[in-house]
């Protein structure tokens, strides 16, 4: 376990799009944060494959993490933008991502 | 020029006629230039001029332009006027430096008072006092200066903003956190939710906080309503139904016919055919929690508990509704009182019969919850209902309501609750102003059937004092979760003593010691130590209390007068400035001087304290002045009555 981890993960969605992020966004997300932080595979091969997010949802996904990392620690923060439309399918993933 | 007149002048001869001097004479002699002078050098010039004659012509006009010293170089005169003229040198040179030093020190024209840097002043030069001086910022100090306070200003408005949020959050008892994301998709769904078609597969938990923030907004309709409707769901909860009209209150049962535990808030439009209805499809349903039923009859209540629906419950709780009267009350008890393990009565203003009251005891045997809040008179509700109610569902009794019954004393305590309630966790005995110091001490000494309450309130039991809630904790402190000591007003610093020297809470999480007076800092400083789980502590009232009291980082005390107060930089000037937004009887004299001390600690220069609420500052100056050792400055422009300048002298 001492071996040097990246300080990236990749995050796949179901239609085959990848995204880089940076481990601490990932660990915005208990779910992310789980599954990179025990001997499963994903923590092995920083990647993570998430099969109930398409590329749109999990790019605002995405956002979020860094939004969360960004204002964790201000007060003062712009509201997040939630297109109306996506609110309800990103609510689900938002509560599959523990976020 | 008239240096020169006189000079002219000295040569005539009818000038030596001493006569009143005027203004010019007195000043040439001021000067040190005397007439006598002038007159010897005059002819010692025509000597000159007379040996020059032959050489050349000149310097006669360089001679008059130019001061006498150099006129007169290296020529020989008189002792006496050699003398005259050092002085007047000595007297002009030292004239010339005071007005250097002048335009050096009082005007500050050439140097920066930051950087030391000559520069030329302008109207632009900002002008301020640092390190003990007064003086001007050269142009690139300036442009610091002023970005430098901009930014200032700017984390100010920020970290004001910040403690708001953060006050706003300790209110509603919660840390202020960053939004998760599901939470602002459930803004964002709440906000639309008049576009939602179906909310789909989005988890009960959600589902549940949809409900309850559009119930908060407001908004719940019989639209918006229906989106929660689903035949698998078990447990149906809608805390505003004062836009559900009755139409839509016949689909609850209509789609989810599986509920077990329906809640109506604010159920004002629940018709009595409604209920009817309910009475016949809900088959499954076990505990139903109606509040504000005013619309359904005493023949409506009848015919329900009737039902097969009604004779199935376990749980009914029942507020705030005047129809409610005792033969609905009977027709409870007849049909379902037996199975009963929830019953609630709170605020039932149509149950004024003493005789339905006592009813309870014969046919309750199995409850497990029991509220009787708020009767309509106090001697409703007394000892021996209590002690009879007890005696039959002691044994499983584990949370007993009774607010507002003010007519009960110790009796039922002693008798009731102490001999009967083994498994008792959580009591609730707000308002009772009869039980007293004695009674609750006999109830918890050596109750040793009781294995510890988990919640008590005793808030408003103004009678009870140090022994009886020492004994209380002295039983309960290893089980307490949840305690509410409101406005118990006879605890003294001692009880408090007793506390942090014999007892610990290990479990303690949420503490109200709000109006108990003797509660201070050093009584918050116990109470965090001997309670290492407790996260909130309200302290409303408390005015000992305050932010210098030493807690856990985790611990929120809630309800300080102090944490009102908006302090922070307020202008250019570099000045401190307090805000004290406190009514004038709340905030004493110690805690002013207090809070000042801190801010004194935290910075240097100049404080202003702007009192908003308080008539007269005179009286507390003198606090700060014997306390900080400050020294009193009160400016004369801009001099309001209610705000006081001090200078720092540390």
């Amino acid at each position: 376990m001492t071996e040097e981890v990246s300080p990236y993960v990749t995050l796949i969605s179901n239609d085959g799009f990848q995204f880089q992020i940076s481990r601490d966004a990932a660990m915005v997300s208990g779910t992310l944060k789980g599954m990179l932080n025990t001997s499963f595979q994903e923590s092995s091969t920083n990647t993570i494959r998430l099969h109930e997010l398409d590329a749109v949802l999990l790019e605002k996904v995405c956002e979020y993490l860094y939004y969360n990392l960004k204002y964790k620690e201000s007060v003062d923060v712009p509201e997040f933008d939630i297109p109306t439309e996506m609110a309800l399918e990103l609510l689900v993933a938002a509560d599959f991502l523990d976020v | 020029m008239s240096r020169r007149r006189a000079r002219q002048n000295g040569g005539q001869e009818e000038y030596q006629v001493q006569g009143p001097s005027s203004a010019l004479t007195s000043f040439l002699r001021e000067q040190g230039i005397s007439a006598e002078a002038i007159r010897q050098r005059y002819e010692a010039g025509l000597r000159r001029q007379q040996e020059q004659a032959s050489s050349g012509e000149e310097v006669e006009n360089g001679e008059l332009e130019e001061s006498d010293e150099e006129i007169l170089e290296g020529e020989d005169i008189p002792e006496d006027v050699k003398l005259m003229r050092e002085r007047a040198r000595i007297k002009r040179r030292r004239a010339r430096r005071d007005r250097e030093l002048d335009d050096e020190e009082d005007e500050g024209k050439n140097f920066c008072i930051e950087c030391d840097r000559e520069f030329v002043i302008s109207v632009y030069s900002k002008r301020m006092e640092k390190y003990g001086r007064i003086g001007y910022l050269c142009p690139e100090c300036t442009s610091n200066e002023i970005k430098r306070q901009r930014m200032a200003k700017r984390n100010e408005i920020e970290a004001r903003k910040r403690r708001k949020k953060v006050a706003a959050a300790l209110l509603d008892k919660q840390e202020y956190r960053i939004p998760s994301l599901q939470d602002c998709c459930i803004n964002v769904i709440s906000k639309n939710i008049d576009q939602v078609d179906l909310l789909g597969d989005i988890g009960v938990v959600n589902m549940k906080k949809i409900s309850r923030i559009l119930s908060k907004n407001r908004s719940l309709d019989n639209r918006t309503m229906s989106l929660f409707l689903d035949s698998s769901m078990r447990e149906i909860e809608f805390w505003d139904c004062s836009k559900i009209d009755s139409s839509a209150f016949d689909k609850i049962p209509a789609y989810c016919p599986n509920v077990e535990r329906l809640v109506l808030n604010m159920c004002g439009r629940l018709h009595k055919d409604n209920l009817k209805y309910y009475g016949e499809k809900f088959t499954n349903l076990k505990y139903l929690y109606l509040n504000g039923a005013f619309l359904i009859n005493d023949q409506a209540w009848q015919d329900f508990f009737d039902s097969p629906v009604g004779k199935n419950l376990k749980g009914i709780h029942i507020k705030n509704t005047h129809r409610f009267s005792p033969d609905s009350l009977i027709s409870l008890l007849d049909n379902c009182g037996n199975n009963l393990e929830e019953l609630t009565l709170s605020r039932l203003d149509g149950l004024t019969s003493k005789n339905v009251y006592d009813l309870l005891p014969h046919y309750l045997r199995k409850l497990k919850h029991l509220e009787i809040s708020y009767p309509n008179k106090e001697e409703l509700i007394d000892d021996e209902l209590l002690i009879n109610l007890l005696g039959v569902n002691g044994e499983t009794l584990e949370s007993l309501v009774l607010d507002g019954c003010t007519g009960l004393t110790d009796q039922f305590l002693i008798s009731g609750v102490k001999p009967f309630c083994p498994a008792l966790t959580k009591l609730s005995l707000v308002l009772l102003d009869q039980i007293t110091d004695v009674g609750v001490k006999e109830l918890f000494t050596d109750w040793d059937m009781n294995g510890g309450l988990m919640e008590v309130s005793l808030a408003r039991c103004i009678e009870l004092g140090d022994e009886s809630v020492y004994a209380l904790l002295e039983h309960s402190c290893q089980t307490l979760v949840e305690l509410n000591l409101n406005s118990i007003k006879n605890l003294t610093r001692n009880f408090f003593k007793q506390i942090g020297r014999h007892l610990r809470f290990p479990l303690l999480t949420t503490l109200d010691i709000g109006f108990v007076r003797s509660c201070d800092d050093s009584a918050l400083a116990m109470l965090s130590r001997v309670a290492p789980k407790l996260s909130v502590l309200e302290v409303y009232g408390n005015n000992r209390c305050t932010p210098a009291a030493i807690v856990r980082d985790n611990l929120k005390i809630i309800g300080r007068q102090s944490d009102r107060l908006d302090v922070g930089l307020q202008n250019e000037s570099d000045e401190l400035a307090v805000r004290l937004q406190l009514v004038q009887t709340a905030c004493s004299e110690e805690m002013l001087a207090e809070l000042v001390q801190q801010l004194v600690d935290a910075r240097r220069g100049q404080l202003t304290i702007v009192f908003d609420m308080i008539d007269d500052v005179g009286e507390v100056s003198g606090v700060f002045l014997d306390k900080l050792k400050l020294e009193e400055k009160r400016p004369e422009r801009n001099r309001a009555p209610n705000k006081l300048c001090f200078k720092m002298c540390k």
